[in-house]
Formats: structure tokens, C-alpha cells, sequence
């Protein structure tokens, strides 16, 4: 098959729709460390519990993720090459937002802030008391883990401000009528998450 | 009034371009933009200097010739107006602008603010015919169509093909200009019979022609003349996969 402009598209859209999914399945989880250890080692004890079956969910959300970011690469680099001598004088007619000219450098900076992330905690040292609940605590105690991931979630909140809505549209699946609408609910529901996943570390580091 | 003007010279697409100065003559403000760029030519002519090529035709805004990007905005300060539709007063006397070609590799410069679209062409004649009876005029009527997909193909249909789309995209996509061609085909029952063909090739020829791929950012709305809505692009994406869970593989007979 042809792979062709739409067809790389809607890859990203989908792809990118199935993380934004899970990452409110996980800021919904995520919730539990304020809760405390017992509630959240519990869970994360829980999901263990399911061993092969969370091994495919896992391979399955990487290999989402590396058909998104291999996606994003070609549709990037395909409209570099479209217009490779910008304009002189450029202005805009105000449709372009801080999140839709970022997309790929803020995408760059998840998939940083993502490896770090999985290193951080998925494959740290649980056994330095309280298990993963611990690890977690100990780690947003230090002034500059907790400044990276705000920074990381200011870049994941610019990356959905624009892509929520832009995967729909892409998709074609809504009403046309539903546009004015989607763009403000996309933003809107984009940055809510990101500011709920940087309130996890700020808490933590001031009130845990 | 006077404006200065900053305009991009450049000789064909491998030519090195530049901008050049003009000061245009005392104009009246009720002088179209265009006819303020003929009196500065005929100044540089008079003077057996090289005037400022620029393209137009209708000067009515539809047929999608005049486009040219002005002070960094496709087709200029109007809304819903090709070039050719602007006025000196809406500008200032003493005002600068910058005067540039549509910059898209599939749009080759030609010369200086003209640029070679044919690549539009291409695109049209990928999608091909379609099957309509020919011979005396149908009744009125006689196919039915619901009102509303008639009022948005009409709307789809207005496009004229200008490429100010094109121009003020940053990744330089033709999808607003493709999807108002394959919509406005795809909501008629005259389109019905080639719909899927018809997507599947618009859109190969678009990407082959070097065109990027939409961000949904909707600039190119802002900047059509005709202001085609981009809610015709999800239409366009929708109709090229369904096409493609449509399309039937090609069956190659055995011979005898
Ligand atoms: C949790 C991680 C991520 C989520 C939830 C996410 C979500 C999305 C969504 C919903 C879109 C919109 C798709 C569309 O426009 O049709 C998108 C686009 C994009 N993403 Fe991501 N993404 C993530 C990570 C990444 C990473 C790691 C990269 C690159 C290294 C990346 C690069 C891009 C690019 C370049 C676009 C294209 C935007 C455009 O059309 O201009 N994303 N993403
Ligand atoms: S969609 Fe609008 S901007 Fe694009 S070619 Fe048609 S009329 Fe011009
Ligand atoms: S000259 Fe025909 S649209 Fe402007």
C-alpha cells in the first residue's frame, strides 16, 4: 500500500489519541501517591499481578509510541521539504497558536521526558523503602527533578493544546459543526491534564 | 498617496532571489493595488528599466490568477478577497510592503511574483471524469439531491484554485485546495460513481507534486478568498479512508 500524506495522518492521530487515552487512565492512578503508600504500592502491586497480559499492553503502547513518532518524523520532514525558503516578511492570521509551531520540537522533548520517566521509576531501585510509593516521594524532594517534569508537562500540555483537536479534525469523524467547539475543548481538556500531572510533583515536594 | 515597495526579482525557479525598491506614483486611493503596480511598471518601462512581473487576469477574484503574498499575509489586508480585489485605501500613504511569490516547492517561481501552478492542473486531471449522460439537458430536478449537500458542494465549488492555501500553510499543503475538489464531487450524486478512484488519485498526485501535509492549524481558511471552510479537509481525509477500506484489490484474469 502507498503510504501517503493522509494515510501518515491519521497513523499519528490514532496513535497519538490511544496515549492521550492512556495518559488519563494514569494521571487518574497517579492520584493515589497522595493518597499514600499503602494505596499506591497496592495498585501498582495490582498491575504486576497481571503479568503476560501487562507485558502486551506495554509492548503495545511502545510500539504506539514509535508509530507516532515515526509518523510525526515523515509528516515533519515532508513539510520541510514543501517549503524549504520561508518567507521574508511572515505574519499570520492568527489561526496558529504556540502549541501547533511547537508540535514537533515539543514532541522531541516527551519522548526525552518519556525514556527518562520509564527509567526514573518503571526501572528504578523500588527496594529503598516504601517501594515505588518511596522511590516516587524521594525523587520529587529534589528541586530539580521536580522543575524537569513541570517543564516536560508544560511541553506535553502545548503538544495537546493543539493535537486533541487537530486528531479529530484529521479523522474527520466529527460534525463540521462541532469545530469552533473541539478546538476549545481539545485546549482545554489538554492543559487540565498537563497542569494535573505537574501538580503531582509540586505537592509532593511541598506537602508529602 | 504613495507606498514604497519591497519586491521579490528572481529569474526562474533556480534564480537567485531578491528584494528590489520602488516608490509607486501619486495614486488615488480608489486605485485598485493591481492598477498602482501597472502605473509603476509603466513608470519602469518609460524609463526602459524591467518592470515587476506579476500575473492576473479576471481583476474580479475569480479566477484564482493574481495571487501574490503581501507584507507576509496571502492575497493581502482583505478578508474573503483575492489580490486583485484589494484598494489602495486599504493601505496608508507612506506604507511599506513587501511584495513575495507563493513559496511552496510545488509552486516554481517563474519570474519575480509569478509562479507556476500547474501542479493544481495535475491534481484536477488525476481526479479524472465523471459519468454523466450526455446528450440533451436533464430535466431539473430529475436527480435529487438534499439541500444541504447541495449548498456545501456549491460552497466547496467556489474555490478558483489560486494556491493562496498553499501559500500561507507552513508546511506548504495543497489539502484545502484537494479537499474542496474532491467535496464538492463527493456530495453530488454526479460524483458518485468514481468517488473512491477519484480521492485515492487527487490525493496520490498532491503528495507526488511535493505539497506538505496539513497541521490543522487553519490559516488557509483565514487566507481564502473564497473562504472555503476546513471542515472540508476532514471530509477529504474521511473520503480517502474509506476509499481505501473500499477499494477493491485489482483482479488480474487468468488468460487462456
Ligand atoms: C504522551 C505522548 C504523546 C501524546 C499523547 C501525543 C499526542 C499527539 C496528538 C493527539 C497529535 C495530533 C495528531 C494530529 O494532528 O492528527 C500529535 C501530533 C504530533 N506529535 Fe505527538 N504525542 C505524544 C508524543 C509525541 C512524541 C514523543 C513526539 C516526537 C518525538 C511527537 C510528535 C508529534 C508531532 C511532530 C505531531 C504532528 C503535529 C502536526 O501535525 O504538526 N508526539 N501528538
Ligand atoms: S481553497 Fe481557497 S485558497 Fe485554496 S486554491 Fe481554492 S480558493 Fe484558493
Ligand atoms: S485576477 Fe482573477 S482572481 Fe484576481
Amino acid at each position: 500500500m502507498r503510504v501517503t500524506s493522509i494515510l501518515l495522518k491519521v497513523l499519528m492521530a490514532i496513535t497519538g489519541l490511544a496515549w492521550f487515552g492512556f495518559s488519563i487512565t494514569h494521571l487518574t492512578a497517579n492520584f493515589l501517591i497522595l493518597k499514600g503508600a499503602d494505596a499506591f504500592n497496592g495498585y501498582a502491586e495490582g498491575l504486576a499481578k497481571f503479568g503476560p497480559l501487562l507485558w502486551v499492553a506495554e509492548a503495545g503502547l511502545v510500539l504506539l509510541l514509535l508509530a507516532h513518532v515515526g509518523s510525526a518524523f515523515r509528516v515533519t520532514r515532508m513539510n520541510k521539504v514543501a517549503r524549504p525558503q520561508g518567507y521574508v516578511v511572515s505574519q499570520t492570521r492568527g489561526e496558529a497558536t504556540l502549541g501547533s509551531r511547537t508540535m514537533a520540537i515539543g514532541g522531541v522533548i516527551l519522548l526525552a521526558f518519556l525514556i527518562i520517566h520509564v527509567k526514573m521509576f518503571k526501572f528504578g531501585d523500588w527496594s529503598g523503602g516504601n517501594g515505588l510509593h518511596g522511590l516516587v516521594v524521594r525523587s520529587f524532594k529534589n528541586p530539580l527533578i521536580v522543575g524537569g517534569y513541570v517543564l516536560a508537562m508544560i511541553a506535553f500540555g502545548l503538544h495537546l493544546s493543539h493535537g486533541v483537536a487537530s486528531a479529530f479534525q484529521t479523522l474527520g469523524i466529527l460534525k463540521p459543526s462541532w469545530r469552533p467547539r473541539l478546538k476549545e475543548i481539545g485546549f482545554f481538556i489538554g492543559w487540565a491534564i498537563a497542569f494535573g500531572f505537574a501538580a503531582l510533583p509540586i505537592a509532593t515536594f511541598f506537602f508529602v | 498617496m504613495k507606498v514604497t515597495l519591497k519586491v521579490w526579482k528572481q529569474n526562474g525557479k533556480n534564480g537567485q532571489g531578491e528584494l528590489k525598491s520602488y516608490e509607486s506614483p501619486d495614486v488615488s486611493p480608489d486605485c485598485s493595488f493591481l492598477e498602482m503596480l501597472d502605473l509603476v511598471n509603466n513608470d519602469l518601462e518609460s524609463k526602459n528599466q524591467e518592470p515587476i512581473g506579476f500575473d492576473s487576469d479576471c481583476r474580479e477574484g475569480i479566477c484564482g490568477t493574481c495571487g501574490m503574498v503581501i507584507n507576509g499575509v496571502a492575497h493581502g489586508p482583505g478578508h474573503g478577497t483575492a489580490t486583485c480585489q484589494l484598494y489602495m485605501r486599504q493601505f496608508k500613504d507612506g506604507d511599506v510592503l513587501t511584495l513575495e511569490p507563493w513559496r511552496a516547492t510545488a509552486f516554481p517561481v517563474i519570474k519575480d511574483l509569478v509562479v507556476d501552478r500547474s501542479a493544481f492542473d495535475r491534481i484536477i486531471q488525476a481526479g479524472g471524469y465523471i459519468s454523466v449522460g450526455t446528450g440533451a439537458a436533464p430535466d431539473g430536478n430529475a436527480i435529487p439531491v438534499p439541500k444541504e449537500n447541495a449548498d456545501l458542494a456549491m460552497d466547496a465549488a467556489a474555490c478558483i484554485g489560486c494556491g493562496a492555501c498553499v501559500a500561507s500553510c507552513k508546511n506548504a499543503s495543497a489539502m484545502l485546495f484537494v479537499s474542496a475538489k474532491v467535496s464538492h464531487l463527493a456530495l453530488l450524486p454526479q460524483g458518485e460513481p468514481e468517488r473512491e478512484r477519484r480521492v485515492i488519485a487527487m490525493v496520490e498526485q498532491m503528495d507526488k507534486e511535493g505539497f506538505g501535509a496539513c497541521t490543522n492549524e487553519g490559516e488557509c481558511e483565514a487566507a481564502c478568498p473564497k473562504q472555503i471552510s476546513i471542515s472540508n479537509i476532514a471530509r477529504l481525509n474521511r473520503e480517502y479512508w474509506r476509499a481505501k477500506l473500499l477499494e477493491q484489490p485489482v483482479r488480474v484474469e487468468k488468460g487462456g
